[in-house]
């Protein structure tokens, strides 16, 4: 999807569909069926696969607790989904652009390019745990929940560092705030079929499915 | 008694990307390699490959009679696992004393690790790892994040090592340890530069003041800033 516009209102407003009802869940997948590349979009796929079974792991708990656990693991299933391909999806400067084209260059700009950052600081993570895994091997620390918060620490620590040096660099290059975009948007007319399934989909989270079926009342 | 042999052999090994490959063809044995190469040559992935961290595509990384190996990443951070600066020590299985000693820190025990400067870090990462024996060590980048005294400190701290392979793989360009044998990326290959001294006539990316002491027929016998001060002080014939 090219126009960032209907690809961060998609994602919104399915993520909405899949959380409120199951029915939404089902037709968010749906959609991500139709409109995404599927499989095929999903990067750090271990990442996404341990958050599955995170979610797997808490529905079986619910369930177990006498809960819906199956209506939570396939919603939650859509919205990782979801969340999976906008974030392939996503290139760098969408977030400045979208953000000054919504809220303007001062507090849109400054949004935006906030969201961009940390969108640049997801993509090293993986890279960065890797290397700490390795490192931690080297050291022969046995993996398990007392390196995993080591690991945990080390990962956050240098993001709050990075993000520290990057306000320095902001600072010294004499930025004060807002900033100077000039959006342009391309949208294709598949884009935009898109965006309105989308609107579709939240439509028949929110509305009860025996509202579209006259004959079923 | 035998002698065990200990060598790393690179076979023909390439490693590649979409839009970058790098071949690698050599012998390393026991003492101090330089590897030099610009940014962005692949100068990680070979300390990744010969650490054993990450497979070749074609060709074959032959080790032996290595034991103990240790890869250091540029950033120090990466092998914090412990949660204080004792913690970290004791994490190498070191006494924190002598490391902080050694590494000429002057640092309270009970400070969070990551809270340090990167430099501090560094140097207590560098100190960890060189109080320790191994048969293959390999750091990637050493000087980074450290201020000249740090620099001369870590140069001169691993030119104390005299067992086993050690390998720098560096874009530093001004101090260096001393150096047994010269390797560098040049587009795309592990160049042979040889030992040393001969191994500084075939060294493309010798830094200047190298250059043109070879130029003059001045030859460092080794690259520590003694070796060099000495060379440019020779008088000529």
């Amino acid at each position: 999807m090219q126009d960032p516009r209907i690809r961060i209102l998609a994602a919104c407003l399915l993520s909405a569909a899949a959380f409120i009802s199951l029915i939404g869940a089902v037709a968010a997948v749906a959609w991500w069926l139709l409109f995404t590349p599927r499989l095929r979009c999903i990067r750090h796929r271990m990442a996404v696969f341990a958050a599955w079974a995170l979610f797997c792991v808490v529905s079986l708990v619910i369930y177990l607790s006498g809960g819906d656990g199956i209506s939570y693991l396939v919603r939650m299933t859509a919205i990782l989904l979801i969340g999976t391909w906008l974030y392939a999806d996503s290139v760098q400067g969408d977030f400045p652009v979208l953000g000054t084209w919504l809220l303007g260059p001062k507090t849109g700009f400054e949004l935006g390019m906030t969201a961009g950052m940390a969108m640049q600081s997801a993509d090293g993570l993986g890279d960065d745990f890797a290397r700490v895994r390795l490192a931690s091997a080297q050291k022969q620390v046995p993996w398990g929940i007392r390196s995993a918060i080591s690991v945990g620490r080390v990962l956050v620590c240098d993001a709050l560092v990075r993000a520290d040096e990057m306000a320095e660099l902001l600072a010294v290059r004499g930025y004060r705030r807002g900033g100077t975009c000039c959006p342009r948007f391309r949208t294709p007319v598949w884009d935009i079929a898109a965006g309105v399934c989308a609107g579709a989909v939240i439509l028949v989270a929110v509305i009860p499915v025996s509202e579209f079926f006259i004959l079923y009342r | 008694m035998e002698v065990p042999i200990v060598r790393l052999v690179l076979e023909n090994s390439v490693m590649s990307r979409p839009d970058w490959s790098l071949a690698a063809d050599g012998t390393f044995t026991p003492g101090i390699h330089l590897v030099s190469g610009d940014v962005g040559s692949g100068k990680s992935t070979l300390a990744l490959l010969m650490a054993g961290l990450a497979a070749p595509r074609r060709g074959a990384v032959i080790r032996e009679g290595i034991g103990p190996a240790m890869l250091s990443f540029q950033f120090p951070e990466f092998h914090v696992t412990g949660l204080s600066v004792a913690d970290e020590c004791r994490s190498w299985g070191l006494e924190p004393g002598p490391v902080l000693v050694s590494a000429g820190l002057d640092l309270s025990m009970d400070r969070p690790a990551l809270s340090l400067s990167r430099g501090e870090l560094k140097r207590l990462h560098l100190a960890c790892l060189l109080s320790r024996e191994y048969d293959l060590l390999l750091l990637d980048e050493p000087f980074s994040s450290l201020d000249c005294p740090g620099k001369e400190w870590a140069a001169r701290e691993i030119g104390k090592r005299s067992r086993g392979i050690t390998v720098v793989f560096t874009h530093e360009q001004c101090i260096f340890p001393h150096t047994d044998h010269i390797w560098e990326i040049q587009e795309g290959a592990l160049v042979d530069c040889g030992g040393m001294p001969g191994a500084l006539h075939a060294w493309e990316h010798a830094p200047a003041l190298i250059r043109r002491l070879v130029m003059d027929g001045t030859v460092p016998d080794d690259l520590t800033q003694d070796a060099i001060m000495e060379a440019a002080c020779r008088t000529r014939e």
